[in-house]
């Protein structure tokens, strides 16, 4: 039987894991090196591309899409026009907090499956109670 | 040591014999080199070798995400 997902990886998991100068490398170092199942948002994808994309170039950001192929144990929710809906009430929701589509779809995915842990640097990831690992 | 051979073009070629010279190694160690650094830890999954992919400088870089994607407000 598949194990449950365990837990959440948002844009700055990824980012403190790639980028070695980040306060949080070593810890995201050591959590990748044996990864529990993970579910992240589409979202998080292109953002984390869009990163690279504007950080750096186009030849970072498509390391970037491999090493999320290469990744185990990942998997990547959709945002299709159901997401949309459920993404846009958690929007309204923390109206006040300033999220980013990405984040409230994080926040959608994570109570839905009831997960409990979130791999992210970003607070706005523990709005509903999750445990962030940092 | 397993034996191999590989191809280059010219201009690949004359780099790699002036980088290898430059650093007092031979050619072979060189492209032994190369290839160590691409290849992920030992003991480790492949996805392990883009641990510290780059290096921006910036210690709150994961924190601060939203302002390189989506820029500042004026």
């Amino acid at each position: 039987m598949a194990r449950k997902t365990e837990c959440y990886v948002d844009t700055s998991a990824l980012i403190a894991f790639l980028d070695r100068s980040d306060s949080y490398h070593p810890l995201f170092r050591q959590l990748f090196s044996e990864p529990p199942p993970m579910i992240m948002s589409a979202l998080v994808v292109a953002e984390g591309h869009g990163w690279f994309l504007r950080r750096y170039d186009s030849r970072r950001a498509l390391q970037f899409l491999t090493f999320l192929e290469v990744l185990p144990s990942l998997t990547i929710r959709m945002f299709d026009a159901g997401e949309l809906a459920k993404t846009g009430r958690v929007v309204k929701k923390f109206a006040d907090q300033g999220l980013t589509l990405a984040d409230a779809h994080g926040l959608a995915i994570v109570a839905e499956h009831k997960i409990p842990i979130c791999w992210s640097t970003d607070r706005h990831l523990a709005l509903t109670g999750a445990r962030l690992v940092i | 040591m397993i034996r191999t051979q590989i191809s280059l073009d010219a201009h690949e070629y004359h780099l790699v014999k002036e980088e290898a010279h430059s650093l007092g190694i031979s050619v072979a160690e060189y492209v032994r080199r190369a290839i160590r650094a691409n290849l992920p830890p030992p003991g480790q999954g492949p996805w392990m070798k883009y641990a510290g992919l780059v290096e921006s400088g910036n210690v709150r870089s994961s924190q601060s995400i939203d302002e390189i994607v989506y820029g500042t407000k004026d």
